[in-house]
């Protein structure tokens, strides 16, 4: 049985996080228990780091963010009023230092709207497989569509499909009408479908 | 009007009105264009909802909760004595002595010797015109103004160039 860092062992800290909703684990925190919020992270990691790859579009970078977006949580935690969910809190915060790590990175004067900012990653995607064919599942198709997209397209995407926001919740964390989220979810969709079917049409020709 | 695609869209993520939902329900029973459309845009929201998310490095918990462990290593000791107990302990300080100093004056009595009747007080300044100590005091303000002007000439650079400061 291992002993993590923080004295809990792996299995109680297990059971502690898959019983404790997300607010008794914060006011666990805010009382000293560290290992608490190590919970909480445990709980949101997955999700925020996927956030945060479909900003940064670099493991590393997406790491990066993930790790700031929780610190910067952990030191903003007596804030949380709890109004919203958590994760939407959570969330938002993502999406400001994802934004705010975006345009520090942009030391050209491209625009990250610019699409043929993202022609490089298409390519380098479709180069890593080549002639890997039993790798392309759907869900590869997805993915490599998803990382074409425009950081907001495959965040707003995202949020609504795997991070269980409504279209107020996406609206609140992203400083937007719902109606304007609504049309973006759809233009996403629209854009995703566009490049799903482009990029399996160059795959059905690589593979004749 | 809206495209096909929209009102699909609709009614799959559930924001139509219960009239909408009743109509597009036909349309996709009785149109060819509708349910081919339909059909596609649930598979797709199917594999959405199902797509796998990534996952971060195997130490990324424990990089979280060292970050945090050393933010609070760097908080200065200032910082995290609580203010309002150091303004406590100053408040209380100042009382004290403020007290002290009425209770004194009010209680000093100076005896009549002490103050003679014809109160100007009668100081003799020393005199600084006689030749050695003349020439300390004219060598010590010339350092003062040696100094004063070293000072001004670093303070106007750290204005005129902040980045070198």
């Amino acid at each position: 049985m291992g002993v993590t860092q923080w004295g809990v062992t792996s299995s109680e800290s297990y059971r502690m996080q898959s019983k404790l909703s997300d607010i008794e684990l914060i006011q666990q925190t805010l009382a000293g228990n560290q290992a608490a919020y190590a919970d909480l992270v445990k709980r949101h990691q997955r999700f925020v780091f996927t956030l945060a790859m479909r900003f940064s579009k670099v493991r590393e970078d997406a790491e990066e963010i993930a790790q700031d977006c929780f610190i910067k949580a952990y030191r903003s935690l007596a804030s949380f009023q709890g109004q919203s969910k958590f994760s939407t809190w959570l969330y938002s915060i993502v999406y400001t230092t994802a934004m705010t790590f975006l345009r520090k990175k942009r030391v050209d004067t491209d625009s990250i709207d610019d699409e043929s900012t993202y022609i490089q990653i298409e390519n380098h995607a479709s180069a890593y497989d080549v002639n890997n064919a039993e790798n392309r599942s759907r869900s590869f198709y997805l993915d490599q569509a998803i990382a074409q997209l425009l950081p907001d397209d495959a965040a707003i995407i995202t949020l609504f499909y795997k991070g269980e926001q409504s279209l107020e919740e996406i609206g609140k964390m992203m400083n937007m009408e719902t109606n304007t989220v609504k049309v973006k979810l759809f233009r996403a969709r629209q854009r995703l479908r566009e490049k799903l079917e482009r990029n399996l049409k160059h795959e059905t020709k690589d593979l004749i | 009007m809206n495209s096909i695609e929209e009102i699909l869209w609709n009614y799959i993520d559930g924001n139509c009105s219960p009239e909408e939902q009743r109509i597009v329900s036909t349309l996709i029973a009785e149109d060819e264009s509708y349910r081919l459309k339909y059909q596609e845009l649930v598979a797709l929201s199917n594999n959405l909802s199902e797509m796998e998310l990534d996952e971060p490095s195997m130490a990324f918990t424990y990089n979280v909760m060292e970050g945090i462990r050393a933010e609070h290593a760097l908080v200065p000791l200032k910082a995290r004595v609580n203010k309002r107990i150091i303004m406590g302990i100053a408040l209380f300080f100042s009382i004290t002595l403020l007290a002290l100093l009425v209770f004194i004056l009010l209680n000093v009595k100076l005896p009549a010797h002490i103050l003679p009747a014809n109160s100007s007080l009668n100081f003799k300044i020393p005199d600084i015109n006689s030749g050695k100590e003349k020439m300390i005091v004219q060598a010590f303000i010339f350092f003062d103004v040696v100094l004063g002007l070293y000072l001004l000439d670093g303070f106007l650079r750290r204005k005129a160039d902040p980045k070198q400061a």
